[in-house]
């Protein structure tokens, strides 16, 4: 075998048989043995961006590894974007590029770049392959490391001559996993028994580390008043008693306010975010705080824990539970406070009687929430929908809400609805986008089309970029600075270009049969929405500033709030 | 606790042995870069398959998240911290 087809023998070894890929030069050897292999599904998308956002939504959707392959040059470095999205929310990932072949190394050759160098800061590892012997074990430990531990993206840069190369090693064996251990229980369980107002505060590294039903055992057996991170929602499942919804800059006023009332924060699988804490110097001030996560690094980083807890969160929260089952917590008065608080300041929204008025972008995603099926997935941009899908859609488990939390990446949701898709065939998955967000990867409506996947898309359109908009308006004297976007394409004519059926909708009144249209197509869909361009994402705390201090100008008359459960 | 909460810098003497691999070196320097700390010296000696590097560095945020952050570098083997300079004060 060569180098290319060792490439492919590790994908069968490591059941990986779905990549997202664009061919090019010097990454044409492992096309080539692509060819006539049989287990592997190549998915060709349109820029190699959406490769990387694709693999990563499908990761995030599956919980396996998401592949992603480009050539050497443009194809490596238009890449990076995705796979910095993939670092900053812990994606477990594997990159494979082309290189130039090992003699041109160091040339300026032909679509040459030192992909390696420009990578080094989002990568949780990166190689490049100077000797095709080694070229098994680097795939083994890379494919290992890229879902150990805290996954992250891992790198592998192989000139073209190295995938040509007949290769006499044998695969290599396995890597072990790294140690996982469990200290601490006892006294966590003391500071946990002694506190008053206990909140559990839980982050994307719950499903990260495959620990959902670990996670919801815990929760249910501690009843502890729950606060999510934008990427731990989800983490408790719907409409649990306890949950408060996500804290932070576009929190709950509830959620911030137990934030801010607690006396110990139980931190799981978060990494105190600055979007989610505010300045940290008053984020939870009265607090003790246990933080368990799988990275060393995480703990301590940014407020020093009073038990910090490294290892796998399975055990780790098992352990709690079987202690708390025998044991429950006497936390009744501080139960019942938060419940006070999340009817009065939960996530509302204004649900709109009058047929003819425009459609509010919160409105209409709280009419998604309640008609879509449980299990779908939806795929986010960045921006104002991206929030009001956080604060208003409920979702059931972490994996139906695909996210970019920590790039922030503008133009993830409709390559990583793409990646989903593959990851659950069967299951409806939306991308909610913004007329901003949208444009960022539109060409990924071809690849839409040639896999015929049923993906739905909804673009809610307001003509602007609609938070840096609501961030001039509220903190920049209302002064507009090139987010006006009132000459965007016709997105329908567009999706149609694409062989994609599409409906525009502008009134209250369409919205829900707008949305049972497209859910009911057997096929993709595109949903144009006509949005207000005023409306913003509510509550809000200023960027640097405290939580205690939100911003909220909620329309108080005829609104809904996410009532607790009973 | 805040990364930009102490204006104070101290110096610290950091020793790292790592794997000799591609860009080594610069996986290293670029944490500490990252991290917030500037080096004022460094020595570097090739030990077989492992590289010894002995970094002076300055910084007015906590060594001990340095020293986690590099100690995740796949590449890495050992860090230590082996010394703590007088503190001054940022002009």
């Amino acid at each position: 075998m060569n180098g290319a087809q060792h490439i492919l023998e590790a994908f069968h070894r490591h059941n990986i048989s779905t990549v997202f890929g664009y061919p090019g030069g010097c990454i044409m050897p492992l096309y080539d043995a692509l060819v006539d292999d049989v287990g592997v599904e190549h998915v060709l998308c349109r820029h190699e961006q959406a490769c990387a956002l694709a693999a990563d939504g499908f990761a995030r959707a599956s919980g396996e590894l998401g592949v992603c392959i480009a050539t050497s040059g443009p194809g490596a470095t238009n890449l990076i974007t995705g796979v910095a999205n993939a670092y900053m929310d812990s994606t477990p990932m594997l990159v494979i590029t082309g290189q130039v072949p090992s003699g041109l190394i160091g040339t300026d050759a032909f679509q040459e770049t030192d992909i390696l160098g420009m990578t080094l800061g989002i990568v949780k590892h990166s190689y490049l392959v100077d000797d095709a012997n080694a070229l098994p074990a680097i795939m083994e430990e890379a494919i290992t490391l890229a879902q150990s531990g805290r996954p992250g993206p891992v790198w592998i840069d192989i000139p073209k001559d190295i995938q040509l190369t007949e290769i006499e090693a044998p695969a290599a064996t396995t890597c072990v996993q790294p140690d996982s251990h469990c200290p601490g229980i006892s006294e966590a369980l003391a500071i946990l028994y002694s506190a008053k107002r206990p909140l559990l505060y839980s982050g994307g590294g719950v499903s990260l580390a495959h620990a959902e039903e670990s996670f919801r055992a815990f929760a249910n057996a501690s009843a502890l008043p729950g606060v999510v991170t934008l990427k731990g929602i989800g983490n408790p499942g719907k409409n649990h008693p306890h949950s408060l919804g996500m804290l932070g800059m576009h929190g709950s006023r509830a959620a911030n306010k137990a934030v801010d009332e607690c006396d110990l924060l139980f931190v799981v699988g978060a990494r105190l975010d600055d979007r989610a804490t505010g300045t940290l110097n008053t984020f939870a001030p009265n607090a003790r705080m246990i933080h368990i996560d799988a990275d060393t690094a995480e703990l301590n980083k940014l407020r020093p824990a009073d038990l910090a807890m490294r290892g796998d969160l399975n055990r780790i929260l098992a352990a709690f539970t079987e202690a708390l089952a025998a044991e429950p917590l006497a936390i009744s008065s501080w139960q019942r406070q938060c419940k006070t608080w999340l009817t009065t300041g939960g996530f509302q929204a204004a649900d709109n009687e009058e047929a003819l008025a425009p459609i509010a972008g919160p409105a209409f995603i709280r009419q998604l929430s309640r008609i879509a099926p449980d299990d779908t997935v939806i795929a986010c941009d960045v921006g104002q929908h991206q929030m009001w899908v956080a604060q208003h859609y409920e979702f059931d488990h972490p994996r139906h809400h695909l996210t970019s939390g920590g790039l922030g990446t503008m133009g993830f949701g409709l390559p990583a609805a793409i990646g989903a898709q593959f990851a659950n065939r069967n299951n409806t998955v939306i991308n909610v986008t913004g007329d901003g967000s949208f444009m960022m990867n539109a060409q990924e409506l071809a690849t839409i089309r040639r896999y015929n996947l049923p993906l739905k898309l909804i673009i809610l359109d307001n003509q602007c970029l609609g938070m840096v908009r609501q961030q001039q308006e509220l903190f920049y004297n209302n002064r507009e600075s090139h987010i006006n976007l009132d000459d965007n394409p016709d997105f329908v004519a567009m999706a149609r270009a694409f062989d994609i059926p599409a409906l525009f909708i502008e009134r209250t009144d369409q919205i829900r049969r707008g949305i049972e249209t497209i859910l009911a197509y057997d096929g993709p869909m595109l949903l144009h929405v006509a949005i207000n361009r005023e409306e913003n994402v509510w509550p809000i705390v200023k960027p640097g500033g405290s939580n205690k201090e939100m911003i909220d100008e909620t329309r108080r008359t005829n609104t809904n709030s996410k009532e607790p459960a009973a | 606790m805040s990364p930009q909460a102490d204006t104070s810098m101290t110096s610290y003497t950091v020793n790292c042995r790592m794997n000799q691999e591609a860009a080594a070196l610069e996986r290293l320097c670029q944490v500490v870069r990252v991290r917030g700390f500037k080096i004022s010296r460094m020595t570097m000696e090739s030990a077989g398959a492992h590289l010894d590097i002995a970094l002076t560095v300055e910084g007015s945020r906590s060594v001990s998240m340095l020293q986690s952050q590099l100690e995740k570098l796949h590449t890495v083997a050992e860090v230590a911290v082996v010394q703590a300079k007088g503190v001054r004060a940022v002009s």
